[in-house]
């Protein structure tokens, strides 16, 4: 398999520093890393976190921030490549890797990286997503033009998520009755036939 | 029944009142014409040509023609509010023969209320009602992303939905997999109470 990471200058300087650190605590920073790493735009370590790992790993700003970049980095090729942890292993100790730290990767890899492909997979990115289904089921009596009904319809209630707002759903109301909501589940039907082609 | 309420259930509008003064000498011919243009109406299609066309006859007053129009605008949404099967044709014959109007023009009307026509009519009403939009357009696309930038096999399938409402909005979105079975699920579920109810109120709430 191709190299999943030159060897930069970068990731020479990087490299160094991941080996100098306490293998111990190198674990639990990348199952950290790890459970974060789908979340788009999220930090893996809040501000005063990375305060306290400068202090607990004896690092300075900068070489801290090289770590966890860099390390987020690699896992994320691994992610791209969807690579097997004994061939994750080999190609970190072609990088310079301590043995005992390539270890720590791989087992971590192992353990976790399935389920991170698996995340980042089902992650589409699109203007606008659905989120929420829900539904209201109403018996319409009568209105201003007509007494005495005895009419169902439904109201779904979509909603919306925009890819760049987070903080606001858009709700769509869509109103059916019976046979516009038939109609609408016959559609359904049409789009799963394809999806179970599919598999 | 004991009694019978009449179909304005005791206040006759106005425009309804002077019906009879300007329905009297009317010609048939003419009558039925008006009769159709306010038909259409009730069902909101445009009728602007047609009413140019009757008032350039020449036989109508335009003020007249205006009063007789809104009178049968208003009998006939009336008319129309209860449902076919809970009005006798008798009785609501003789709703109009006390609003002191003809016999010819009673049968015509009679006619359209109670008449084939009448189940396309009530739909058109339904949908003019107060309502939350419904769905005019619906459509799909399935999709499979081969490759993203985070994933060099992703073999990922979604669904786009584009929904075009009958407000005018349109909404496409990008619907997961796994939101797709859950909407899919949900519309069954509620189609399956539709019926449940549709089943129960038949028995039990009488028209």
């Amino acid at each position: 398999m191709a190299a999943i990471v030159k060897e930069t200058q970068s990731i020479k300087e990087a490299v160094a520093h991941i080996n100098a650190i306490d293998a111990n605590k190198f674990t639990r920073l990348l199952s950290r890393i790890l459970q974060k790493l789908h979340l788009k735009g999220e930090r893996s370590f809040s501000e005063d976190e990375e305060e306290k790992l400068q202090t607990a790993l004896a690092m300075e700003k900068q070489a801290l921030h090289l770590v966890l970049e860099t390390t987020s980095f690699l896992l994320e090729q691994a992610v791209y490549h969807n690579i097997k942890p004994a061939s994750f292993k080999q190609q970190l100790e072609n990088i310079q890797v301590a043995p005992d730290k390539a270890e720590a990767f791989c087992q971590a890899w192992a353990t976790a990286g399935p389920d991170v492909v698996e995340k980042i997979r089902q992650r589409i990115f699109a203007p606008k997503k659905l989120e929420h289904v829900g539904w209201q089921l109403n018996l319409q009596m009568g209105q201003s033009s007509q007494a005495k009904l005895k009419a169902p319809h439904a109201v779904l209630d979509l909603g919306v998520r925009e890819e760049y707002e987070s903080e606001h759903l858009q709700n769509v109301f869509v109103e059916f009755s019976h046979q516009e909501l038939l109609e609408f589940y016959n559609k359904l039907e049409t789009i799963q036939a394809q999806l179970d082609s599919l598999t | 029944m004991a009694e019978h309420v009449g179909i304005f259930g005791g206040r006759i509008p106005a425009e309804v009142e002077t019906l009879s003064k300007d329905l009297k000498d009317l010609d048939k011919e003419l009558f039925r014409k008006i009769l159709k243009v306010v038909v259409s109406a009730v069902e909101g299609k445009d009728c602007g040509e047609a009413m140019v066309e009757i008032g350039e006859s020449g036989s109508l007053s335009e003020e007249k023609l205006s009063r007789i129009v809104s009178g049968l605008f208003k009998l006939l949404r009336e008319a129309l509010r209860f449902p076919g099967s809970s009005v006798k044709q008798e009785g609501f014959k003789e709703d109009l023969r006390e609003l002191r109007i003809s016999e010819e023009f009673i049968a015509d009307f009679a006619s359209v209320v109670f008449g084939n026509r009448r189940s396309a009519l009530d739909a058109a009403v339904t949908q003019r009602g107060p309502r939350l939009p419904s769905l005019m357009e619906f459509r799909w696309r399935v999709d499979v992303a081969i490759s993203t930038s985070s994933l060099a096999r992703a073999l990922q399938p979604s669904v786009l939905m584009q929904l075009k409402l009958s407000d005018g909005n349109i909404h496409r979105f990008e619907v997961p997999v796994s939101k797709f079975q859950e909407l899919r699920y949900n519309v069954a579920l509620i189609l399956k109470e539709m019926n449940d109810l549709e089943k129960r109120s038949i028995l039990k709430i009488q028209g």
